[in-house]
């Protein structure tokens, strides 16, 4: 009931996407419409898989670290992924795929010095080393990133901010299929890791004596969780808020086994991001608002009414 | 909030009309004379003679002064200011936002001229504590050019030329070229696509010109919009504005989503440098005229 329920939501947020737009296409013209298959379709894919993999993305990283208030972009990632795409402006790369992938690398650069800073005494991953690391490693990245913008002279770097808050407009068949080569890895590696983050979640050495290897189980969802993110900052900037509440929003509805959460998350994320750009783009047409805006006016109501059900019940 | 910005900064250009007209007699008085203006900021700055050691914040700033006749009085520029290029001689002392209050005072200046902005105004105080006179001035518009120059003539005994470069502009507004029936889009960044509305500069350039912005109903200087909404306006151009000196084909034009937009698909764009284009400045004149060259030439 509850997975036909967010199979509807899932549905009708992509329908949503590709119908609605700032410009009205007759529904009998919707397939030949060149706007919807260049511009919408591609969109709304895009816009499924990044909302999906943030919140993948963040329900593993809150199975990993024990914390609720982690994030994707809690862990030095978007403040690399800023460095990484204000470089490339600064350094006047002007292909379209340098930014992307600028951020991309940045994004990369600065989850592995977290992660070479959350390896402890005998190379062990300790979560509250690591989510230290990444605010620390984040606060470094943005200082330095300030200051390229503050010592230089290309006008254009203001508006490298508003690709990184951006959302997307960049989409492409391109940019979805970049995603449906590289994601697969990644969610495999997660969505293989749901039983063992069950045990987890009874602490390291309870995991350990049921037999999970909890070292590598850390490694192997820190560094998945991260290459998903990694690659949503590079195709859409940083989009907040999916990767902090859609996992908690699923676990009032799934409870916390990883095995439906993880994914409940990924197709609840995945709605809400296609729903939130639909709004983005039609709600003051002409203009366009930033999306992750729209994902926290859509999402904070949703999120609030879930909390209030679940602790209630 | 826009709103009551725009009926306040028009109180202020009323008190500064009132304030030109009030001192206009001095202009005939001898050279010595001093002048009292009110600045875009509402703030009353008193000159006991005319200025002549200038350092100018923003490059419309610069231009303006020279066109005044009053170049060789301008000490200090910004890194920006490039028209005439004779200024390069000048020293700069920094962007022109957020200025070093040192760097300006280094210039021993009687009269700095700032772009109007909260971080400038606040300099502005600064610098009327040292007893150095500033002016906070607006140049978003070509109303607030024409302006600047009448204000400028005043501080600078020149208040004859800035009259007169003050007319010219304004009947260069009043009285735009034909329309030419030519639809653009500016489009000043690609990711997320942002254009320019009827609240920017541009706007006014294209009417000028005798073209259409397909954008001008949004009432904001730019605003980010879809592909879409570009692509099902139709614009017959795409006009590029950038600060580089040589204009490339913009990165844009390459990326298949944005060729759902047909003056993409068949390459029509326009290439505008920005020190010309991108500033409200004395050469809006020549601006408009050379956008609408460009604009012939592309073939439809």
């Amino acid at each position: 009931m509850k997975w036909l329920g967010l199979g509807l939501v899932v549905v009708a947020a992509f329908l949503g996407a590709v119908v609605l737009g700032p410009v009205h296409v007759p529904l009998a013209g919707l397939a030949a419409s060149d706007i919807v298959r260049t511009l919408r379709l591609p969109r709304a894919l895009l816009a499924f898989l990044v909302g999906g993999s943030l919140a993948l993305s963040g329900a593993g990283l809150q199975a990993l670290i024990r914390n609720p208030l982690a994030d994707p972009f809690l862990l030095g990632l978007s403040g690399g992924a800023g460095l990484g795409a204000v470089a490339a402006i600064a350094l006047h790369l002007a292909s379209p795929w340098a930014l992307p992938l600028a951020a991309f690398a940045g994004a990369l650069g600065a989850t592995a010095l977290v992660y070479r800073l959350g390896l402890v005494g005998g190379g062990e991953l300790d979560p509250r080393v690591l989510i230290l690391a990444g605010v620390a490693v984040g606060a470094f990245a943005a200082a330095v990133t300030t200051a390229i913008v503050s010592l230089s002279d290309a006008a254009e770097l203001r508006n490298t901010f508003l690709w990184l808050w951006g959302g997307l407009s960049g989409a492409s068949w391109d940019s979805v299929l970049v995603l449906a080569v590289y994601l697969p890895l990644p969610l495999a590696v997660l969505f293989a890791a749901a039983r063992p983050l069950d045990l987890l979640a009874l602490g390291e050495e309870p995991a350990r004596h049921l037999g999970a290897d909890v070292e590598s189980l850390k490694r192997r969802v820190f560094v998945a969780a991260s290459l998903l993110a990694a690659v949503c900052v590079a195709v859409s900037g940083v989009i907040g808020f999916v990767g902090l509440v859609v996992p908690h929003a699923m676990r009032t509805l799934w409870g916390h086994r990883h095995r439906p959460l993880l994914p409940a998350a990924f197709l609840g994320g995945g709605a809400l991001l296609a729903l939130s750009d639909t709004v983005a783009r039609v709600a003051v047409a002409p203009r366009e608002l930033p999306v992750g805006i729209v994902t926290a006016l859509v999402g904070v109501p949703v999120f609030a009414l879930l909390l209030r059900r679940w602790t209630t019940s | 909030m826009e709103r009551r910005h725009s009926l306040r900064s028009h109180t202020i250009r009323l008190v500064a009309l009132a304030a030109a007209l009030a001192c206009r007699p001095a202009d005939h008085a001898p050279a010595a004379a001093g002048s009292t203006v009110i600045d875009d900021a509402g703030r009353t700055v008193v000159l006991a003679q005319p200025a002549h050691r200038i350092v100018s914040l923003s490059p419309a700033v610069t231009e303006l002064l020279f066109a005044l006749g009053v170049g060789d009085r301008v000490v200090g520029r910004t890194t920006w200011c490039d028209y005439p290029p004779v200024v390069r001689l000048v020293p700069s002392v920094g962007d022109g936002l957020n200025p070093s209050l040192e760097a300006l005072a280094a210039r021993r200046p009687d009269l700095v001229v700032l772009y109007r902005s909260p971080l400038n105004e606040t300099a502005a105080a600064q610098l009327s504590r040292l007893g150095i006179a500033a002016v906070v001035l607006r140049q978003d518009r070509l109303e607030d050019v024409a302006r600047a120059a009448r204000l400028l003539g005043r501080l600078v005994g020149r208040s004859a030329a800035g009259d007169s470069l003050a007319d010219s502009l304004s009947r260069l507004l009043a009285a735009p070229a034909p329309r030419s029936r030519r639809r653009l889009a500016f489009v000043v960044w690609d990711s997320p696509p942002i254009v320019i509305g009827a609240g920017s500069y541009l706007d006014q350039l294209a009417t000028l010109a005798g073209a259409e912005n397909v954008f001008h109903d949004i009432a904001a200087a730019s605003a980010a919009v879809g592909l879409e909404t570009i692509a099902t306006r139709d614009p017959d151009v795409i006009v590029v504005v950038s600060d580089s000196a040589e204009p490339r084909p913009p990165a844009l034009a390459r990326r298949p989503e944005w060729r759902v937009i047909r003056a993409v698909r068949e390459g029509r764009f326009v290439y505008l440098v920005g020190s010309l284009f991108g500033r409200p400045g004395p050469r809006a004149g020549g601006a408009a005229g050379e956008l609408r060259r460009l604009l012939g030439q592309v073939t439809r």
